[in-house]
């Protein structure tokens, strides 16, 4: 692998490239998926290949191959040699790069219990009690469950002398209760929609009750069905965490991409309102809004010694007690913005695409005070509870989201269940109406399984740290028309 | 790869399988993609890889790996890892047994010209795109992308070719080339877009100057109060809506498990007479695949016949549950999706976008929609943005640009008031005119 990686380097620097690196990725993926009894899914799946990234007279080149022979490697380098000299041509300014020292490891996240060496059976096995769980209550239409295990080792080398050597392991899953009746379908997920991962081994799987909440998304989705519609109108609302993880991912997360900033994704993800200008003075949200960037965040989907640019992984403020401080940047985006240094956001999705600025993990660092404590010093509210659809405008300011299921608080107290959740805001005055975070202990890493951006589009994942939060005098209920 | 190459590969797994009954998918290609931003050239990729999956079948189980390793040590693994999967899955009630040798409908999608094309090729065309918009005081950002085989918008991989030991071999292989542009000044933008099996299609220059003349008509938007208007719906606007619709209407798992609004519906108005939708792989601006992710050859299906509910599209499952055969729209077994359209055509009519406009009182011409997300799928009702060009039509014609909107809407209601299109065109992956409708509920507005 050694003398691919370093045939790719020598082959692209001869041909011209005045910057070289290259990445072969190999992965080792598993995905179970089990509904009504029935296997939907049972995959077992491998890849491994080489992308070289280049860049010609102030021009970007990347090609990527799966012939991982001599032959199939140089000429790939050529081919990204070729491609960087065709950027060249149309060009302003040639791309510069923030200086990073020639890093030289082996980093890998913590796996205490390898998922590759759990037989599948076992996995099965609890994957269909968990279905058969959530089907017995009466009035579910179809129960899902399922669960994923990925391990991807990447290894890097820059014609700048770096020479990394990664391994990452994730795992995770999710339940899934659907509910039909007349015209209303009512879904239900546990731990979270689109299921919960991090990085770490089979532990996770151990540790989390799936048999125990099983049957209660089924009885939810059930009950909504004939619950209340969520009223409408402008009122308080309390999130629970991994609605607002996907709150932060959209509406502080991609804006906060500087590539987005620059207007580098204009054609298809959109800009950002967040430009230049305003970093170190815009009151993003209120004083109890801290958002921080983390890389090296313990078990975060988005955590990793290096980025794929060889950047070393780093924790930073974007959000700091309200005022907007900070960006996610690149070794190219970096000097727009006064920096020397890329704060190591760059990742793909694969050996076959190209890495661009990701989301790293960024949470809302915790407030204080336990979820009760919250619910008692609310008056009225409504608490909506896990992500059912989302949306948000091409510069990131108009958002609506709607939840699986939603109680209304009156005086402190849940006093009823109601479906059809639904909240529409403006991101900076959403944030300003902050009042009050949850403390550390009702603090968790939720997860982003699907997060598309780019073109060939690509798909990252990545970790929100959330507790539960209160907002003022927030649009209710938008989504829901007799009319439409 | 050549149906030659794909054949040998495939048939080289197959002869490892001894008694197992073994099924080979094969995808993959080449893609080709030039992006720029600020009118430059930002990012400029190329790839190409194979991948092939494997599908064991040990009587009522089934196990399947997936793998890049194409080498004779590599396939032998895959088929071995297949087959440990086999062995211990639980036993699924839908298995139904191999498909035998099947005839397929020719689908005629390469163009040589397409699959030769350079960076350099690529690179003087958005040369061209850009001159326009820099000429106009705009930023120019977009994609010119061009490919060859089966390799998706997100790296997912079509079927190029598949096989089984029950004697089935099929092959599609696709060219595809599309240009993305986006003229914009700050917040104002406009944008064009085309999409084709051959690059020859596709002229970056006049492209450019559609996105130009779009964002310079929506200088300066006034913010108008959000509300129920008549709108025209562009090609791109309408692609979007119907796809949403598509993945969780038309396919009959969804209707038979009562998710759709085709449940219990067949034969009955649920639109308005102008809705005729079909899905039609052999249409000329389509040219899709002739067979479905089972083998099985695809039928062009009626869905909708002038507002009146004709037919679902199957997979092999959901077809034998109501004893019938499969359309031909079923993606590999097994999966929890079910079928699903994949070449979607609302047939058009004989208006223009003028003569559309005209029609409208005081209303909305929207260019495209963006972040579509569904809200309620009963009903297909549909959050999303306007964006790239929206402009107030007041007295028939069109007068001047509209800050963006947020609509909620339902996209059954929305055909059920359409009374004006035009011809049909490829927009993304559907063929679909552009609509007029009598009332979309724009629900917020934004700040730009």
């Amino acid at each position: 692998m050694d003398d691919l990686l370093r045939l790719a380097l020598d082959t692209a620097v001869q041909r011209g490239a005045t910057y070289a690196d290259a990445r072969i990725v190999e992965s080792e993926r598993e995905d179970l998926h089990v509904k009504d009894r029935e296997v939907g899914s049972l995959d077992r799946s491998q890849s491994a290949g080489l992308g070289v990234r280049v860049i010609v007279r102030g021009g970007w080149g990347y090609a990527a191959t799966d012939d991982l022979t001599p032959d199939g490697v140089s000429a790939c380098a050529a081919r990204a040699v070729a491609i960087g000299e065709a950027s060249s041509s149309v060009l302003r300014e040639p791309v510069r790069l923030a200086p990073e020292p020639a890093h030289r490891a082996v980093w890998a996240s913590e796996c205490a219990v390898d998922p590759f060496r759990i037989p599948l059976e076992r996995k099965l096995d609890l994957l269909v009690r968990c279905s058969d769980a959530t089907k017995k209550v009466r009035g579910v239409t179809t129960a899902e469950a399922f669960f994923s295990f990925l391990r991807r080792r990447t290894r890097f080398v820059s014609s700048e002398g770096a020479d990394l050597d990664q391994t990452a392991t994730r795992s995770g899953g999710g339940l899934v209760a659907l509910a039909v009746s007349g015209d209303g379908v009512e879904r239900r997920s546990y731990p979270q929609s689109e299921g919960f991962f991090l990085s770490r081994g089979y532990e996770l799987i151990d540790e989390i009750p799936w048999l125990e909440n099983a049957e209660r998304i089924g009885e939810e989705a059930v009950a909504l069905l004939t619950a209340d519609r969520c009223p409408a109108g402008e009122m308080d609302i309390i999130l629970e965490g991994s609605q607002l993880g996907l709150q932060i991912h959209e509406s502080c997360g991609h804006p906060t991409e500087l590539d987005r900033a620059l207007g580098m994704e204009a054609n298809y993800a959109g800009t950002s309102f967040l430009t230049t200008e305003k970093l170190g003075s815009l009151q993003y949200g209120s004083p109890a809004v801290t958002l921080v960037a983390d890389a090296t965040l313990r078990h975060g989907l988005s955590t990793f010694g290096y980025d794929d640019e060889g950047v070393e992984a780093q924790r930073w403020p974007i959000v700091d007690a309200g005022r907007f401080a900070g960006y996610l940047t690149s070794r190219e985006t970096a000097h727009r913005i006064g920096e020397s240094r890329s704060r190591g956001c760059v990742r793909a999705d694969g050996w076959h695409h190209t890495p661009m600025i990701r989301m790293v993990n960024l949470s809302l660092m915790p407030g204080r005070g336990s979820f009760e404590d919250l619910l008692s010093d609310t008056d009225h509210a409504i608490y909506m509870e896990t992500n059912r659809s989302w949306s948000i405008d091409q510069l990131r300011y108009n958002f609506q989201f709607a939840a699986e299921i939603g109680w209304e608080i009156k005086k402190g107290k849940r006093v009823r269940m109601v479906k059809g959740p639904s909240y529409q805001g403006i991101t900076t005055r959403f944030w300003n109406s902050c009042d009050f975070v949850c403390g550390p202990e009702e603090w968790m890493p939720w997860s982003v399984m699907n997060c598309g951006k780019g073109q060939p589009g690509q798909v990252a994942e990545m970790t929100h740290g959330a507790a539960p939060a209160r907002f003022r005098k927030v649009r209710v209920g938008v989504a829901a028309s007799d009319e439409a | 790869m050549t149906r030659d190459e794909a054949k040998r590969l495939l048939d080289r797994l197959l002869a490892k399988a001894g008694s197992a009954q073994v099924e080979a998918t094969l995808g993959g290609g080449e893609s080709y993609l030039t992006r720029f931003a600020n009118n430059e050239i930002t990012q400029n990729v190329a790839e190409s890889r194979h991948v092939v999956s494997v599908r064991v079948a040990d009587g009522k189980r089934t196990g399947r790996a997936t793998g890049n390793d194409l080498s004779d040590e590599g396939l032998s693994r895959l088929l071995a890892r297949a087959e440990e999967a086999a062995k211990v899955a639980p036993e699924s009630e839908s298995a139904l047994p191999f498909l035998g040798p099947q005839r397929y409908r020719e689908v005629d999608a390469v163009d040589p010209a397409t699959a030769a094309l350079g960076p350099d090729a690529r690179a003087r065309e958005v040369g061209r795109a850009v001159a326009r918009t820099l000429a106009a005081g705009l930023d120019g950002a977009g994609i010119f992308e061009t490919g060859h085989g089966t390799i998706g918008d997100y790296g997912e991989l079509g079927t190029l070719a598949m096989a089984n030991t029950s004697g089935l071999f099929a092959y599609h292989s696709e060219t595809a080339a599309t240009f993305s542009i986006s003229a914009l000044r700050g917040t104002e933008s406009g944008w064009a877009r085309a999409d084709s099996h051959a690059a020859s299609d596709i002229d970056g220059d006049a492209l450019a100057a559609r996105a130009v003349d779009k964002a310079l008509r929506a200088h300066s938007p006034k913010a108008w109060e959000p509300g129920s208007y008549d709108v025209v719906l562009e090609p791109a606007a309408v692609s979007d809506l119907l796809q949403e619709m598509n993945y969780l209407s038309f396919g009959a798992l969804a209707i038979q498990e009562g998710r759709s609004f085709l449940t219990g519906a067949m034969g009955k108005a649920v639109l308005g007479e102008t809705v005729t939708l079909r899905d039609d792989p052999y249409h000329p601006l389509h040219r899709g695949s002739p067979f479905d992710g089972e083998g099985v050859p695809t039928l062009p299906v009626t869905v909708i016949e002038r507002g009146v509910a004709r037919s679902a599209v199957y997979d092999r499952r959901t077809a034998a549950k109501e004893g019938r055969e499969s359309t031909g729209h079923g993606l590999a077994y097994p999966n929890t999706f079910g079928p699903l359209a994949r070449s979607l055509v609302l047939e058009g009519g004989s208006d223009t976008i003028e003569g559309l406009v005209a029609g409208v009182e005081r209303g909305l011409l929207v260019t495209r929609v963006w972040y579509t997300n569904v809200v309620d799928p009963k009903l297909v009702n549909v959050t999303g943005m306007t964006r790239d060009g929206l402009y107030a039509i007041e007295r028939g014609k069109v007068t001047h640009g509209v800050r963006n909107f947020r609509f909620n809407q339902g996209i059954v209601a929305m055909l059920q008031r359409v009374d004006g299109m035009t011809a049909a065109v490829r927009a993304g992956a559907t063929v679909c005119p552009a609509v007029r409708v009598r009332g979309f509920r724009m629900s917020s507005g934004t700040e730009f």
